[in-house]
């Protein structure tokens, strides 16, 4: 099989959501030793490109979002040993440290943002729902983040956004880290209000946004 | 008369946001609200006043969180049966003799398999228990809402069946993308109301999501579906926060209230309103509705 014909085959695989076809398309690119960093960015990440503008535009749902991550992961994991092996360097779009804040349960839209990213070549650690400011801050820095990402449904924890980075400020860490807000009384208004480096409406924008900031 | 006959009789009202009254009156927002039921009561029991007094034909009742897999969010799950039947006693104790008292059945939070861990079996077994405190405290119907997974509808539905004798209905949240109404889940209005109608439930519609001017819309669109009697519970727009800690709503009083004449002659047979409401918008809507009938 030509090298575009399979890449469009992976497009596809994601697109469509077919998770043993995404797998059986990345062991066909390993043993036929293709340069596995052109095949990610060429193969895999269009089709989920394709699968975020599909869902902004209201064709998919979140159902197909989940799907298509899931299928992203599962080609990765068969690509990643590889590049390893190799000791070849695939840079990171980014790191991400992402997470509801404290007094807020709600954990939905954090999923879906951490999942598009971490589909999209971002390393994102979830710290999951009901997170204490100091915690994003401390796992920033141990991780050496480029993102914290907060999520608030709630207006109370909104709140936490601005603390967050009134908090940074304290520390002499504001602007070490890219501060994104999200949630759904979240604006941009709201944003550069706070002091945030941005707001994004929903994942897709969300990773545009991530990618946009790392100048990539 | 029952609240079913009363929908047949004339248009319903029922009440507005909880959220923000119970915040009002000094509930710490994320806490479990349901937990108030049982430790303020007073408090839940005058919100309901205010709404029944605001003219509301109905009011529902404090448990939107109430099913046994979201109150473990909080730690509360072993509460379910009690809260759920407090939640119940103490709007039945400020009902109005002839106000009725729905009982609210919000979403777990969570999804089912494949998006999420969780099984049919499982949603189904933290709902029975949320239904059977809820009818065991006597309200006069049941209201499964803000669904946003038409399976988790039904397996809501299914579950208070088996526990519950009262009427149960059921409003789904929708977002309007270019190609129609659809919920979080991909299904749409038309999809949600054949389904709902097909498993025998009476009244059927949507809250949540959309403002006022987008329900009138969907009301509209999902009365060319259905000939079942229709609820619309809008919020007043999108909230927002100045950097002060204010909180709006988008659409505010006046502009939602611009709206909700045709939300009824659109085909609404039951109104109220979501988030972002409270007593003077019901205040307000009450004359509406019953000046045009």
């Amino acid at each position: 099989m030509k090298k575009e014909e399979l890449y469009a085959r992976m497009e596809k695989a994601i697109i469509e959501g077919r998770k043993s076809e995404a797998q059986d398309l990345a062991r066909e690119a390993v043993k036929a030793k293709l340069d596995l960093t052109e095949v990610i960015e060429k193969g895999y990440v269009p089709g989920i490109q394709k699968v975020g503008d599909l869902w902004e535009k209201g064709d998919y749902f979140l159902p197909e979002l989940i799907t298509s991550a899931e299928c992203m992961k599962a080609a990765m994991a068969i690509l990643q040993p590889e590049l390893d092996k190799a000791k070849i360097q695939t840079r990171s779009k980014g790191k991400v440290v992402i997470g509801t804040i404290e007094g807020d349960i709600h954990d939905i839209g954090k999923n879906l943002v951490a999942s598009m990213l971490s589909a999209n070549g971002f390393d994102v650690v979830d710290l999951g729902a009901d997170v204490k400011l100091e915690k994003f801050i401390e796992k920033a820095e141990e991780t050496r983040a480029d993102f914290i990402c907060l999520s608030a449904l709630l207006t109370t924890t909104m709140l936490g956004q601005k603390k967050a980075i009134e908090l940074l400020k304290q520390k002499n860490l504001y602007g070490k880290f890219k501060v994104l807000v999200g949630g759904a009384p979240a604006n941009q208004k709201w944003a550069d209000e706070i002091g945030a480096d941005g707001y994004a409406e929903n994942a897709m924008l969300a990773v545009k946004l991530a990618r946009r900031l790392m100048g990539a | 008369m029952t609240i079913l006959e009363l929908i047949k009789k004339r248009r319903v009202l029922l009440d507005g946001g909880f959220g923000t009254e119970l915040i009002q009156r000094g509930f710490p927002q994320g806490a479990c609200p349901e937990t108030w039921n049982v430790e303020r009561p007073e408090v839940v029991k005058e919100i309901h006043r205010s709404y029944f007094g605001a003219g509301s034909d109905a009011v529902l009742t404090n448990s939107f969180g109430g099913s046994a897999i979201k109150l473990t969010s909080h730690g509360q799950e072993k509460r379910c049966y009690e809260l759920n039947l407090a939640a119940a006693r103490i709007a039945g104790d400020v009902k109005p003799d002839d106000g009725f008292v729905g009982g609210s059945i919000g979403p777990t939070g969570k999804f089912l398999q494949p998006q999420g861990e969780f099984t049919e079996a499982d949603f189904e077994g933290a709902f029975a228990e949320q239904a059977r405190g809820l009818a065991d405290g006597k309200v006069d119907f049941l209201l499964i809402e803000t669904q946003y997974d038409l399976r988790e509808a039904l397996c809501a539905l299914r579950a208070a069946r088996r526990v519950a004798a009262v009427p149960i209905f059921v409003t789904m949240t929708y977002n309007r993308v270019p190609r129609g109404f659809f919920t979080l889940m991909g299904n749409s209005a038309a999809q949600c109301l054949e389904e709902l109608e097909k498993a025998g439930v009476p009244a059927v519609g949507a809250n949540c999501t959309l403002d006022s001017s987008d329900m009138a819309d969907l009301v509209k669109a999902m009365r060319e579906k259905t000939s079942l009697p229709l609820i619309a519970q809008a919020n007043a727009g999108k909230p927002s926060l100045s950097s002060g800690g204010e909180v709006s709503y988008s659409q505010g009083l006046e502009d939602y209230l611009r709206h909700i004449p045709r939300v009824i002659e659109n085909g609404a047979n039951v109104v109220g309103g979501c988030c972002g409401t409270n007593p003077d918008y019901i205040r307000r809507m009450a004359a509406i509705v019953k000046e045009q009938g």
